[in-house]
């Protein structure tokens, strides 16, 4: 394949055929834990998504797209579906700004960046458990912070039980969630910055650009290759989200926090419905898969 | 900023002299720089405040937590500490965390290099196929995959041992350190591997003498990361290692948050342990978890 020339038609030189032998042993572990492990479960999900299954029961009964259907007309998937289309836009659109500004801010020349950066992507590191303790914490309707900060402005009527009033218990998971992850877009950010030509940005000063129309017009076309990976990457997030709902809130109160992960996880392992419940994860599945494909899309278009 | 004090821009301000421009221009840019640190502070301290309340809660007793519930304790109670650590079984779940994440990091990067390195550095029929196998799995979520999974770690007996965890957080790790070490190791000079073959090395030894040292900061930065995924992981073990004895910190915590739910210095102190290695890990290799979340990101 190389420049070692095939001896005859089909037939490789020795040392071709060494490597190629010698590619599949490196590659083959990996591959067989892969397989066995991943690729596998995969088929079985889409299998195990037409049948309906108690997980006990000797026979899985397959019934074609049954379990499908039962999902078009399952109201509760379609609220989850909605809060997961709220969660994915507030969750996207929020941290991306935060981390923008933050990283504008610093680039455009603060000192203590390496400090700065240190701090912000600290939550980043931390277990969805802790943070979730953390934000129970924070939303506790006697010690809590917001509510002892509200009461020491005077706005006490402002004060309740965040996360048990379906009004604000969704959005009380997202704040969760905005403050866990703006760090990590901050230093994603950060590092595209550093390919941004700051001679541009000078060049636009020098046209007169105030320093928003810099910001629109220079620096952030610059960034659009990271903005994009970002955007995707907190999209397929947000499509995903399980832990931090889980445990503060369990999808509750009743259903108002429900999204379609909790959904799938009580279908599948607390009602012993395996078939729907691995119905609901292919539509995960083909959400995620959908974003990245838009993503691959637009990357092959931005490279051009 | 810098060039406003030009002929053009005296004239635009009129009747007002040089220096009062010079004047306005340096309050502006005070002002300017006053609001940056002011953002950038507020969020520092938005980042910071929630972790001191852990810290500082898990050293009160329960009525110093309801009589001043957000300032520092005024008497430290580090029995807390110990009390989550043998009563609360916290020893045992840090011990079973050690006990999974040694072996995934291992074989994550071990695994991982080697196909990293044949896919990257040994052409042969079917290694484009293999490697978009593998990129496929950076597509698909684990909740994909973690019904049959379940299935099939009961028939194989894993389910109730460490195995349940260990072994597919391996599969769930292949991608993306495939693609990562792939990535790096096409960026190696490729005259290093071809000048140890004239020496004689054979295909595995210019890997395990020459390339994989060369790798470093790569294998490095996976090290780091896969030890926060491992340490941090929820989802699979919630599903696969639900057993008392074998539950690593993270679950841990969540049982004992939901069992003692009043009792908040002991879950604070719980939620401290889980946190401080993953901190100290992160304060020390700092520079590796950024290049590691940052690769692929920036070209």
């Amino acid at each position: 394949m190389t420049a070692a020339a095939p001896v005859r038609r089909g037939q490789l030189s020795p040392r071709a055929k060494r490597k190629a032998l010698a590619g599949w042993a490196f590659v083959v572990p990996a591959l067989l834990i892969y397989a066995f492990f991943f690729v596998q479960p995969f088929f079985y999900s889409i299998y195990y998504s037409l049948t309906d299954w108690n997980g006990a029961d000797p026979v899985k009964q397959f019934v074609g797209l049954g379990n499908y259907i039962k999902l078009a007309g399952d109201s509760l998937l379609w609220q989850a579906l909605g809060h997961n289309l709220i969660w994915v836009i507030i969750g996207t659109v929020s941290p991306i700004a935060i981390g923008l500004l933050l990283g504008v801010l610093i680039w455009t020349g603060a000192l203590g960046r390496v400090l700065f950066r240190t701090i912000y992507f600290l939550p980043v590191v931390l277990s969805e458990v802790v943070i979730a303790i953390i934000w129970n914490w924070i939303y506790h309707p006697l010690f809590g912070a917001v509510n002892q900060i509200l009461r020491g402005i005077g706005l006490d009527h402002l004060a309740r039980g965040w996360l048990g009033d379906p009004q604000t218990a969704l959005l009380a998971l997202l704040m969760t969630a905005i403050w866990s992850y703006y760090g990590f877009c901050f230093v994603i950010i950060m590092a595209g910055l550093q390919n941004v030509d700051i001679s541009l940005v000078e060049a636009a000063t020098i046209d007169g650009a105030n320093g928003w129309q810099r910001f629109i017009h220079v620096i952030v076309p610059q960034l659009s290759h990271v903005l994009t990976m970002i955007t995707a990457f907190t999209l397929i997030g947000g499509f995903n989200v399980f832990g931090i709902v889980f445990v503060m809130t369990q999808g509750g109160p009743g259903t108002a926090t429900q999204v379609i992960a909790t959904y799938t996880y009580r279908k599948a392992f607390q009602e012993s419905q395996v078939g729907y419940g691995a119905a609901l994860s292919m539509v995960m599945t083909l959400l995620s898969l959908a974003t990245s494909y838009i993503f691959i899309r637009l990357r092959e278009r931005q490279e051009q | 900023m810098q060039n406003t004090s030009t002929v053009q821009e005296w004239s635009r301000m009129g009747a007002r002299g040089p220096r009062q421009s010079a004047v306005r221009d340096r309050l502006l840019r005070y002002i300017g720089s006053l609001l940056r640190y002011a953002i950038l502070i507020f969020f520092t301290l938005v980042c910071i405040t929630p972790l001191f309340w852990v810290i500082a809660s898990s050293l009160k007793t329960t009525g110093q937590i309801a009589a001043n519930p957000l300032g520092f304790p005024t008497e430290i109670r580090w029995d807390n500490y110990i009390e989550a650590w043998t009563v609360g079984r916290f020893g045992k779940y840090f011990k079973n965390s050690v006990i999974v994440s040694i072996p995934i990091v291992t074989f994550v990067i071990l695994l991982a290099s080697l196909a990293g390195y044949g896919l990257a550095r040994l052409r042969f029929h079917g290694s484009n196929f293999v490697f978009v196998l593998f990129l496929l799995g950076l597509m698909v979520p684990f909740q994909s995959i973690m019904i049959p999974l379940f299935y099939i770690l009961k028939d194989i007996r894993f389910l109730g041992t460490y195995w349940a965890m260990i072994v597919p957080s391996i599969a769930l790790g292949m991608p993306f350190s495939i693609f990562f070490m792939r990535a790096y190791f096409s960026g190696l000079p490729q005259e290093l591997g071809d000048a140890a073959e004239i020496d004689g090395c054979n295909e595995f030894s210019v890997y395990w003498r020459v390339m994989l040292p060369l790798a470093g900061p790569a294998v490095s930065a996976l090290v780091v990361l896969q030890f926060m995924g491992a340490w941090n992981a929820f989802l699979l073990p919630l599903i696969y290692m639900q057993k008392e004895e074998i539950r690593p910190l993270v679950l841990g915590l969540m049982f004992f948050r939901s069992r003692y739910t009043q009792n908040y210095p002991l879950t604070m102190a719980g939620a401290a342990i889980v946190m401080v290695p993953i901190v100290i890990v992160y304060l020390v290799f700092q520079r590796r978890f950024v290049q590691g979340l940052t690769a692929g990101a920036v070209k």
